[in-house]
């Protein structure tokens, strides 16, 4: 099924009134839009705890969108929310490497790109945002980080702990 | 594979528990809201009593003014709780700040006229008047601190501590606001400082303890 603003919002609805059959079409498609979302901003390794994680974080709070309001722009803040909150918690990714394929979404490029991730990691000033990629998302070591920016070991760890802190304050920034 | 199965096992977890939910709309949280600062009013009034020179039908004008900008503020401070109550990209949280940067002139003003009175400010009399004040209208905002509070855990703010922030200043204001229809002192230095000093004990209040109880 198409992941589109109008079905997502459709299905909602009737999941909000306790009709089953339309909660698992849309929770099917959450996951699959979740992991297009993702793609490329978290480790592999936790790409499926995150998008199980936001898929709840939507069961418990699907009382705070309504039929007046769109529907992606709610699920993005939601899963920027989770996001963040998952790097927080993140010391260290196992997994190096990045998925190769690109999982491609649905959605009208114009929406999708004011949601996006990358747009909130941009909001970022330059040093917290490459240092945040790089060791939480790429997983790299912080001295392996340091020597990738020509930021010290400090400096880095300062540009993270910064870099969330503002990222929290910033989810449903477009 | 695993992944995939244990999605859909959870999926399927998820479909098997969902309950019909009443969605939060912005009308419901701000008539909630307003009349819980409605009923800490007429609690107000009935213990206390009206203020005297409005009982005689005269009114003070720093008085109107200062309650008319604690209200306003609390307006605004509401109307930002309940926009973060329900997440979207691209909503915008930042209306309460003018109105809390103007209601801030009192508690400015309040000192000003103070320090250049250059006396009483801190005359046992006075301290005792104001602490009253800060106990009585903070009493009087604890209603609307915990529907807010309620709200917000229904909701799913994506800023806690700011939103803890944001719902003090509302309770703090209403409470105020509240009181005020019983306080009948009408000297600036006495409503900008003890009355705002409400505002912020509440704003205090809310962001050490509202994150904990909305965090999700």
């Amino acid at each position: 099924m198409r992941a589109d603003e109008a079905t997502l919002a459709r299905l909602m609805a009737l999941s909000q009134t306790g009709d089953r059959q339309a909660y698992a079409a849309l929770l099917e498609a959450c996951q699959r839009w979740l992991r297009g979302y993702y793609s490329r901003r978290i480790a592999p390794a936790s790409l499926d705890d995150l998008v199980q994680e936001t898929l709840i974080a939507l069961h418990n709070k699907r009382a705070s969108w309504d039929s007046s309001r769109p529907f992606l722009p709610w699920l993005a803040a939601i899963a920027r929310y989770r996001w963040v909150d998952h790097l927080r918690r993140l010391y260290r990714a196992d997994e190096h490497e990045l998925h190769e394929e690109l999982i491609g979404t649905d959605d009208e490029p114009a929406i999708a790109a004011r949601i996006s991730l990358d747009r909130l990691l941009g909001l970022l000033p330059p040093g917290q945002e490459r240092a945040i990629a790089l060791v939480k998302i790429e997983g790299l070591s912080i001295a392996e980080a340091s020597q990738a920016t020509g930021q010290s070991e400090a400096l880095v760890k300062v540009n993270i702990h910064r870099g969330l802190k503002k990222l929290a304050h910033m989810i449903e920034k477009e | 594979m695993t992944m995939q199965r244990s999605s859909d096992a959870l999926i399927a977890e998820l479909v098997a528990g969902l309950e019909p939910v009443k969605p939060l709309r912005f009308g419901a949280g701000m008539a909630a809201t307003l009349a819980a600062a409605a009923l800490s009013s007429a609690v107000v009034v009935a213990l206390f009593g009206l203020r005297p020179d409005w009982l005689e039908g005269r009114v003070n004008p720093m008085h109107l003014v200062a309650t008319g900008l604690y209200l306003g503020l609390a307006l605004a401070a509401t109307v930002t709780v309940l926009v973060m109550s329900r997440p979207q990209i691209g909503s915008d949280h930042s209306g309460w700040r003018w109105a809390a940067a103007m209601a801030a002139l009192l508690p400015v003003a309040g000192l000003i006229v103070g320090v250049n009175r250059g006396h009483d400010m801190l005359a046992a009399e006075s301290m005792r008047h104001g602490g009253e004040c800060l106990a009585l209208g903070g009493s009087a905002s604890l209603l609307v601190f915990a529907m807010l509070a309620a709200w917000l855990r229904r909701g799913a703010p994506t800023a806690p501590d700011r939103a803890g922030l944001v719902a003090g200043v509302a309770a703090g204001a209403f409470g105020i606001f509240a009181f005020s229809l019983h306080c009948p002192d009408n000297d600036i230095v006495h409503i900008g400082i003890w009355h705002s000093m409400v505002v912020l004990a509440m704003a205090g209040l809310g962001r050490a303890t509202v994150p904990r109880l909305i965090r999700w």
